[in-house]
């Protein structure tokens, strides 16, 4: 405030206004472009240059690299689509993303579908539904491990064998294809609630007139929901659809800590992950990282270009 | 109910099918497979904690612990345990973590979105957009920079990257930040700013409207920007897993980690442990279920 009184005379309101603001939201400026604009763009500076745990003590003197990095990363075994049985990290990733998204968003229409109907405890059903994508993934990652052990004392195997669906224990998330697969249903189990609140709230904006007026002109509950319902979420659903998959493209932990990334569910964040700190070579992981990144834009440009476009 | 009345023999059927339509039925067929599916990992959490090394270790599973074993809680704290966890030290680094992030991030992000959503200054929208993409970059592409830059300033001022909870803290803060600051600021702007232009008039300064008047009538939000903000940090996993070497500064996460991969499996200590580190967490969002709900709609949060 010193600083305005000095130059009181010279100075208008607004400008005063635009300094105190600067003043106000400085630590937070500094501490976003310094913790994450700036990181951001010093990553794609990393994967063009030879940084290894030697080069930390200096990080800005390492050697330019040119492309070498991204050859690396896509010369490696892991990253390449080799066949069905190895389908490498970039075909994983878009399977699990997308098989993930699409059933979460499913749950979650279905469990707010369940929701908007007035029923006794349904705010306590609500708080209950909303439980999976509280809890700390670590704690949740490590119950369904824990449910689906291999050894025939495991849950899910006891369960399974008791319905006759199973003769021997299955070791669940070490069989290829069935742990890609038991990943997926994680991710929609665990963010379901997600797209259920966003679509619920949005549900719950609809106009009754809607539904008056279509039921005066004989519409069955089914036409209603084509007709009304769906169009009413469009936008809703294609937001929801959107910041999921970006999500869940860009996630680590989750199957990081269900299946470490073995057994056919190595994704781009973990392949990253183990260049940088398994090997210690941030160059390649930086360029992966880089790679991810690309392929998250593209598909957001197409998407908001073509999907959400049409919706106006 | 009349129509069922007129038949001349009712059977329990009948009066089921009046009583609960097809579609009741189905809707509550759907709503216990949903209730079961979401809260059986729950119940195996809670209960298997419970369990004895011999209820855990056996040919069948238990469903219902025999009796309410504190086995895997004396492993976790008490030091006379053979295989003692002093979980207890991480419950204090992960406080230690988590309430300077949130306090921190509420008090930044109070003064960053008044400043956002009363007045107009150049680069605003620079930086607003700016602030949105971190929910662009996925949190494993900035710790590569994030740690060869501290490292490197790290060998520059000489103090330690690794095994230090302010640094931890401070990449926190940049994962908190712009959730804070996106949430607070819509929150302002709900807020009439008649009420503060009347202070102003009045002769007050902005920085007393914000402590008199602001703050006050934003406590809810800014309870739930605190509780958000806290969340995150204590359930934070990877930039913890990277960040920290040493057993005696774990947080919660990583020593549950830890404990899950030691080469004797002890499932009941895992689930003991986990169940200390949800409850909180579920019982501070059932208290606040109304305030955090807006912000999860809000696109406030990344997870």
């Amino acid at each position: 405030m010193k600083n305005s009184g000095r130059l009181g005379k010279g100075i208008t309101l607004r400008q005063r206004e635009e300094r105190l603001a600067w003043r106000l939201i400085a630590p937070t400026a500094i501490i976003v472009l310094g913790l994450v604009l700036f990181p951001a763009i010093f990553n794609v500076w990393i994967s063009f240059h030879k940084v290894n745990l030697g080069a930390l003590r200096d990080v800005f003197g390492a050697p330019f690299n040119g492309l070498a990095n991204y050859k690396n990363v896509i010369n490696d075994f892991s990253f390449k689509f080799e066949n069905f049985q190895n389908m490498g990290v970039v075909v994983t990733s878009i399977i699990y993303s997308l098989a993930s998204t699409i059933l979460t968003v499913l749950l979650g229409l279905g469990a707010a579908l369940l929701l908007n109907r007035p029923f006794k405890g349904r705010g306590v059903t609500r708080a209950l539904f909303l439980f999976p994508y509280v809890a700390p993934i670590v704690s949740v990652a490590f119950v369904w491990r824990w449910i689906l052990d291999p050894r025939q004392s495991g849950v899910m195997n006891d369960i399974l064998t008791r319905m006759g669906v199973i003769d021997m224990p299955q070791a669940y998330l070490s069989t290829r294809g069935l742990a890609l697969l038991l990943v997926i249903i994680f991710e929609a189990w665990r963010y379901f609630p997600f797209a259920m609140l966003m679509i619920l709230a949005r549900l719950q904006a609809i106009e009754d007139a809607l539904y008056e007026a279509a039921e005066v002109d004989g519409a069955n509950n089914w036409q209603k929901f084509q007709h009304i319902t769906i169009p009413e979420l469009r936008y809703v659903l294609g937001a929801t659809f959107l910041l999921r998959l970006l999500w869940t493209f860009n996630k680590f932990d989750d199957i990081f800590l269900l299946t470490g990334g073995g057994f056919g569910t190595k994704v781009l964040p973990i392949l990253t992950y183990e260049f940088s700190f398994k090997t210690f070579n941030f160059g390649k992981g930086a360029a992966a990282a880089m790679l991810q990144l690309v392929l998250v834009l593209a598909f957001m440009l197409v998407y908001l270009k073509f999907v959400m476009k049409e919706e106006d | 109910m009349t129509k069922t009345n007129t038949h001349k023999k009712q059977t329990i059927f009948d009066y089921l099918a009046a009583r609960f339509s097809l579609k009741q039925f189905i809707f509550w067929i759907v709503l216990i497979f949903f209730l079961v599916t979401i809260l059986f990992p729950f119940y195996w959490m809670v209960s298997s904690s419970f369990k004895t090394y011999a209820e855990i270790g056996g040919r069948a599973p238990v469903y219902v612990p025999s009796k309410l074993r504190l086995d895997a809680y004396s492993e976790l704290f008490d030091p006379s345990n053979p295989s003692y966890q002093n979980f207890g030290r991480n419950i204090r680094n992960s406080l230690l973590v988590s309430v300077p992030t949130a306090l921190i991030a509420v008090i930044l992000s109070t003064l960053g979105a008044y400043a956002i959503a009363r007045f107009h200054f150049k680069g605003k929208n620079a930086l607003l957009n700016s602030v949105l993409l971190i929910y662009l970059f996925p949190g494993v592409l900035l710790i590569i920079p994030l740690f060869a830059m501290l490292s490197h300033f790290a060998t520059l001022f000489g103090f330690e990257v690794q095994d230090n909870l302010v640094v931890l803290v401070i990449t926190y803060l940049s994962q908190t930040l712009p959730v804070a600051l996106y949430m607070l600021t819509n929150y302002f702007r709900t807020i009439p700013d008649e009420i503060e232009q009347a202070a102003l008039i009045d002769g007050c300064s902005h920085m007393r409207v914000i402590t008199k008047i602001t703050i006050p009538l934003s406590v809810p939000a800014l309870v739930s920007v605190f509780i958000y903000t806290f969340m995150i940090a204590w359930n934070e996993f990877l930039y913890a897993f990277i960040f920290l070497n040493s057993r005696s500064l774990f947080t919660m996460p990583i020593q549950i980690n830890t404990i899950f991969n030691d080469p004797s499996p002890r499932p009941h200590v895992v689930m003991a442990a986990s169940t200390i580190m949800t409850l909180p967490i579920i019982i501070l969002f059932l208290s606040l279920e109304k305030f955090l709900e807006k912000g999860l709609v809000s696109g406030g949060v990344k997870g």
